[in-house]
């Protein structure tokens, strides 16, 4: 096990490597201009040499290689005297610093920003998940228990629609039914937005008064704080707490379907290959209860292969974030990359690509370390 | 310019100050306050009065107006005393108080400029103003709160908090508005009109339009350097049926590239009426029976001229094939790029653009596209329209200025560097038990004049998040609205519409050929940090912008912008670009 | 997915591999048509090809026609009217209503099958190509050639897909090609390790070692004995990635980066009528009612073959 621990976190290392160039290189060869993104009909030389001053970007990205009104261009000469002064140089040595820059965009230090989009993201991604497996696995348990049954047949029927309903459809279907349709009901919801206008969110650190704290741990405290459900339920603030749930309703709703559809489909068949193996048939004869049977012998171990499904979901979700946010203007991560792509914003491309691909190999990597901890075949592989 | 509580002693000595020599020197333009003034002056023994060290910009006390490399229209800035301040420019500009009025000149204290470094987040997320609202917080991505400034010099604002948020969605914006989430928001979708107005739940009000949609042509390139096929497009697409499917209530069919609400702007023939028939006779004369095969360029960026991009430009390339038999492939560009790429002049085929008003003169619409120094987006230049726009330029005389520009329509007309399709409308919606709901020609409506029913908030929905609160280096409309509700400049649009009223000036007095303005600064205004307002204020904001090299010119972004719009040109330039 | 059948144990299914080809394929084929899912997802699969080649002879109109002075009474955004329905006959008849360009929105989506099919089927063709050649070389070549395509592919894996997706089609341009090719470029890593397993799967298995024996080139080894062994795991996946590829490329075109105007493209089609939605909701239902039901096709017909094909995928 612990050999397998290793290798695999050799293995990481040089993904990591490349994943810090991708993501450069990605940012950078976009064409266009971060200067006339900003300013767009007022852009003009002038003012955009400034620009390129104030931010950085009138030096070499990589040795010898400038951007000039929006183009790429070579100066062989310059080679030498930008080896080490140049864009590439400076991010990575930010980045092993571990700081991703300032916003082109925002003004704002890039981890500022991230300390507020990553919470919404996970929150929603949380709250997708939570409905896809408190709905899934019960739905994929009575369809197995009820092979063939109507309930099996329209629950897989379902389960079908669901992973083959692209997000953004059912999104605007859902904005349109529960905010529209359903308006001045009690199934009314809002169809936008975190919370609603005006309600406020205390950060934690003021709650408990740790705002001169600094560090790493301070970073947690706001990435928590910013978690607006952790938030509510830590300091009891019920009203906050119930806009949150109202509000994460129906992107949870849209995002949660297709990882929903896809455990419920895991669960099901991988219940119905446990139900037929011998030792189920033992303990049946033996005059166990059909429940007792499927719940106790059958689903335990059926787990294993929904749990790797549910670890490989979180990638699906984080892809479909980008859509669930644009639907229901969210404030997270995903859009905040697209819009930083629209913007050229290169600091906010760079830091939130990276965290999203680095946190999405850790994820790999803890969906592998637990399907060789629970089944050793994968190990000697 | 000083705290109140560390400086309270020296502060009552300025104030005395502050009021002898502004009724010593207010004789241009006499403030309520100064009679009264004057008989608390004289109770008081003059030596124990500090002369006011008053700011000068340049330092040397000269004038920046025909210094090398200048080209600016600012010549110098003085604070006369606390309460008085005098510019004096390098050229006569009847439109002095609209500029002072700008969003981008709102006064700043000037240690809290100082304090900050004229950049920052310090300066541009917690913005400081004399503003009836004051911030509150700013959520990033989600909403920016602000609450009555209690220290506020006039009216309190009517509802006691704002809070702004925004979606980049109309669709959305109308959702959030009907299932009652907000109070008001801005640029509902064109389709959403009608809709609106038959709710008595809302109320809408309509933004008139000081822009112009157009359809241009560079005619470095085949077959548009053709004068004829260009004439052909002109007379063969339907720009009524544009308007009439496309572009909200409100909205006119453009028959010249500069509004009509523009003192001069639309003198001239009317445009080319639509004829099919013409057009494609007109085709088959330049020497295109069958049409041709060609292009249409746009950038899918939503805009008050152009409120749906995507929608209009296949219309048009229906009409383009119906019409004349022209088969333009329709071609989004990146909007980073569009822009660039079109003023090189690299747009081969027909592109779609705009333009809206940063000040209402003819000279920000033709001089811009098609003068002498107007980019390569439209191709090679006419004489027969340049010339009448440079002399226009010089002229002052209403009269024969409306001269000149009807011949540069004409010459507009005969030459079709663009066809003038559209000045859109836009709107906003506000709760019909908000009072006091408008919208602004110039987009900067007044959150502080609105009563939003029986609430202690009122939420404004708008397209997008700004970027930063300091205005004086904001160009986006969405931050300038903002900073709108928080700051003020010496004088103020009036609420809903284009006229300049005193705001931190009761008043500004030209001389004779108004290139000198003396303007005489309200009492008793206070920043939200404490600070008293006076007139160093007022230096120290205009010289911040005004000065590239100033230690302050620091900005979000340093650029400016506003202030080169304004008045031409930075002292001490930046050197142009390598 | 139903799980009926019971796992063949390898020895079977390494006979079945061996055995003659039109015995195989028979088999295969009558496998197929006893899942209910293959069946169904056959069934939906085979409606849409038919509307996607009489495309010209369903719809009604030219999908690109702005019927604005062309139709009497044709009213932009107006919703579907069916005269067996109680339209009144004197306005014009659109099944599925007319869209923000007063265009007939029945058409549009009956031509819209054509493009998404041939989006799926060229994506997908492109990544498997691709990955299996890379996966290929990978499994053959071994060592330090194997360890970085093979890292280069973790690399790819570990963005978002559709996020490195839009990077993509920003650098390239966006044209619906372009969204292809990035939905293409993020999906080769998957048939690559397909690939790539069969290969290390086989490489040292007896007749592959007689093969080489008997001096086959390395190269018909890879096409006649071990990409054979490879098809199936590939064209299952492949099923299925034509399923993700067409919701992937529908997606890019929904945020403005893949089809142009004005192609009758569904996943544009909805971007486009995302702020009229609340006015006319019709013009996000049918084209979104099309793709989902081409992508369950798919995605039925996969779990199908997965099923027929190896019961042992089945997981």
């Amino acid at each position: 096990m612990t050999r397998f621990l290793i290798r695999r976190l050799l293995l990481s290392i040089p993904v990591l490597i490349g994943i810090v160039f991708v993501v450069f290189a990605l940012a950078r060869i976009i064409p266009g201009d971060p200067c006339v993104a900003a300013l767009g009909e007022r852009a003009n030389p002038k003012t955009c040499a400034v620009y390129a001053a104030a931010h950085g970007l009138d030096k070499a990205i990589i040795p010898g290689f400038f951007r000039v009104e929006g183009k790429i261009e070579l100066r062989a000469a310059e080679i030498p005297a930008t080896l080490t002064d140049n864009q590439f140089v400076q991010y990575v040595g930010s980045v092993v610093k571990g700081d991703f820059g300032v916003s082109s965009k925002f003004g704002l230090p890039v981890t500022d920003l991230l300390l507020q989009r990553l919470p919404a993201t996970v929150e929603l991604a949380l709250y997708a998940l939570l409905f896809a497996i408190v709905v899934g696995i019960p739905l994929g348990i009575i369809s197995a228990y009820r092979r063939n049954s109507i309930v099996d047949v329209g629950t897989m029927m379902f389960a079908n629609l669901g992973v083959s309903t692209p997000v953004f459809v059912l999104g605007l279907v859902l904005a349109y039914l529960f905010a529209v349709t359903f308006k001045d009901t009690p199934l009314a919801l809002p169809p936008s937005g975190r919370l609603a206008a005006g309600v406020a969110v205390i950060p934690l650190a003021k709650v408990w008064g740790l705002e001169g704290l600094g560090g790493p741990l301070r970073l947690i405290i706001d990435f928590l704080s910013n978690i607006y459900t952790f938030n509510a339920i830590v300091t009891f603030n019920l009203s906050l707490l119930a806009d949150t749930v109202k509000h994460m309703i129906l992107p949870a709703l849209a995002l949660g379907t297709i990882p929903l559809a896809i455990i419920a489909r895991m669960t099901r068949s991988s219940l119905l290959d446990e139900l037929g193996l011998d030792y189920i048939r033992t303990a049946r004869a033996k005059g166990l209860r059909d429940r007792t049977v499927v719940m106790r012998h059958g689903f335990r171990n059926a787990l294993l292969p929904v749990v790797t499904v549910i670890g490989l979901a979180l990638g699906g979700l984080f892809g479909g974030a980008v859509l669930t946010e644009t639907v229901f203007n969210l404030a997270g991560v995903g859009r905040a990359v697209t819009e930083a792509i629209a913007s050229r914003d290169y600091a906010v491309i760079q830091g939130f690509t990276l965290v999203i691909a680095i946190g999405f190999v850790i994820v790999n990597l803890i969906v592998d370390i637990s399907y060789a901890y629970l089944d050793p075949r994968v190990r000697l592989a | 310019m000083s705290r109140s509580p560390r400086w309270s002693p020296l502060l009552a000595l300025c104030a005395t100050a502050v009021l002898v020599f502004t009724a010593c020197g207010t004789a241009a333009s006499p403030s309520p306050g100064a009679s009264a003034a004057g008989s608390q002056a004289a109770s008081q023994p003059p030596t124990s009065v500090a002369p006011y060290d008053g700011l000068v910009y340049p330092e040397d006390g000269s004038s920046a107006c025909g210094t090398e490399g200048y080209s600016g229209q600012v010549g110098s800035i003085k604070a006369i005393d606390a309460k008085t301040v005098e510019f004096s420019l390098c050229a006569p500009d009847a439109a002095f108080l609209s500029k002072i009025a700008f969003t981008s000149l709102a006064i700043q204290d000037s240690d809290f400029l100082a304090e900050t470094g004229g950049g920052g987040e310090a300066l541009f997320r917690n913005p400081n103003g004399t503003g009836p609202y004051k911030m509150k917080a700013w959520t990033t991505g989600t909403e920016i709160s602000l609450e009555t400034f209690a220290d506020y010099w006039g009216d309190k604002p009517l509802t006691p908090n704002a809070v702004v948020r925004w979606s980049p969605e109309a669709a959305q914006r109308l959702v959030e508005l009907t299932s009652g989430n907000v109070d008001g928001i801005d640029n509902p979708g064109p389709d959403d009109f009608k809709t609106i107005e038959a709710n008595p739940d809302f109320k809408l009000y309509p933004r008139t339009a000081m822009n112009i949609f157009y359809v241009g042509f560079n005619n470095v390139f085949k077959p548009f350097d053709n004068e004829k096929v260009r004439q052909a497009i002109a007379m063969g697409i339907d720009r009524k049926r544009i308007v009439d499917n496309f572009y909200p209530p409100g909205s006119e069919v453009a028959s010249y590239f500069t509004p009509c609400d523009i003192a001069g702007g639309c003198g001239g023939d009317e445009w080319y009426p639509f004829d099919a028939a013409a057009a494609k006779a007109l085709l088959t004369e330049a020497g295109f029976p069958d049409g041709f095969t060609t292009k249409l360029h746009l950038r899918d960026v939503v805009r008050g001229y152009l409120p749906s991009p995507v929608t209009v430009a296949q219309d048009i390339q229906a009409q383009l094939k119906t019409n004349l038999n022209i088969t333009a492939e329709i071609d989004v560009q990146d909007a980073t790029t569009y822009l660039a790429t079109a003023s090189r002049g690299e747009l081969q085929g027909i592109h779609l653009l705009g333009w809206g008003a940063d000040y209402p003169d003819v000279t920000n619409f033709l001089d811009v596209h098609f003068g002498v120094g107007a980019s390569e987006q439209f191709g090679k230049k006419f004489d027969d329209i340049t010339q009448p726009l440079v002399e226009g330029a010089k002229t002052a005389d209403p009269a024969a200025r409306a001269e000149l520009y009807k011949a540069a329509n004409n010459a507009i007309k005969q030459h079709v560097p663009m066809i003038p399709i559209a000045h859109g409308g836009s709107a906003t919606v506000f709760k019909a038990d908000v009072a006091g709901g408008h919208s602004s020609p110039l987009g900067n409506e007044a959150l502080f004049a609105m009563k939003a029913g029986d609430r202690d908030t009122i939420i404004w929905l708008q397209n997008g998040e700004p970027g930063g609160l300091y205005c004086a280096d904001e160009t986006d409309g969405e931050a300038l609205r903002v900073c709108e509700q928080f700051s003020e400049s010496l004088y103020r649009y009036k609420v809903g519409g284009t006229d300049p009223e005193p705001s931190l000036a009761t008043g500004c007095t030209p001389n004779d050929d108004s290139s000198l303005w003396t303007c005489a600064l309200r009492e008793g205004v206070t920043f939200h940090n404490g600070a008293t307002f006076d007139a160093n204020d007022v230096v120290t904001t205009y010289a911040v912008q005004w000065d590239a090299k100033h230690p302050l010119h620091k900005g979000r972004e340093g650029l400016f912008d506003y202030w080169t719009y304004l008045f031409a040109g930075f002292l001490n330039p930046p050197p142009p670009a390598p | 997915m139903t799980a009926t059948a019971p796992p063949i144990p390898e020895v079977v299914a390494g006979q079945l591999a061996g055995e003659g080809r039109t015995s195989l394929w028979r088999d295969t084929l009558g496998n197929i048509l006893r899942q209910r899912n293959a069946v169904v997802g056959l069934t939906i699969l085979t409606f849409f090809v038919l509307v996607a080649v009489f495309a010209n002879q369903i719809a009604p109109h030219d999908p690109v026609a702005v019927l604005l002075g062309q139709e009497e009474g044709a009213k932009k955004l107006a919703p579907p009217c069916i005269h067996a329905l109680g339209c009144p006959a004197a306005q014009p008849e659109h099944y599925f209503g007319i869209d923000q360009n007063v265009r007939d929105v029945f058409s549009r989506v009956v031509h819209g099958t054509r493009v998404s099919l041939q989006i799926g089927f060229l994506t997908v063709g492109f990544a498997i190509v691709i990955g299996t050649l890379i996966g290929a070389l990978s499994g053959y070549a071994g060592g330090k050639a194997d360890n970085i395509l093979m890292r280069l592919m973790d690399v790819i894996l570990a963005f978002p897909a559709l996020l490195l997706a839009i990077a993509i089609v920003t650098v390239l341009g966006t044209t619906l090609l372009n969204a292809q090719l990035a939905i293409g470029i993020v999906a080769i890593p998957i048939y690559a390790r397909i690939m790539r397993a069969s290969v290390l799967s086989i490489k040292e298995r007896d007749y592959i070692t007689a093969s080489q024996a008997l001096g086959e080139s390395g190269g018909g080894i890879l096409f006649r004995r071990i990409l054979p062994n490879a098809l199936t795991p590939l064209i299952v996946q492949g099923t299925l990635g034509i399923a993700g590829a067409v919701i992937d490329v529908a997606a890019l075109s929904f945020l403005g980066l893949g089809a142009q105007p004005p192609t009758a493209e569904w996943g544009s089609m909805i971007g486009q009528a995302r702020n009229s939605m609340f006015a006319a909701p019709h013009l996000v239902i049918f084209p979104g009612v099309a793709l989902a039901l081409t992508v369950l096709a798919f995605n039925l017909l996969g779990d199908g073959l997965r099923d027929a094909l190896d019961p042992r995928l089945n997981r």
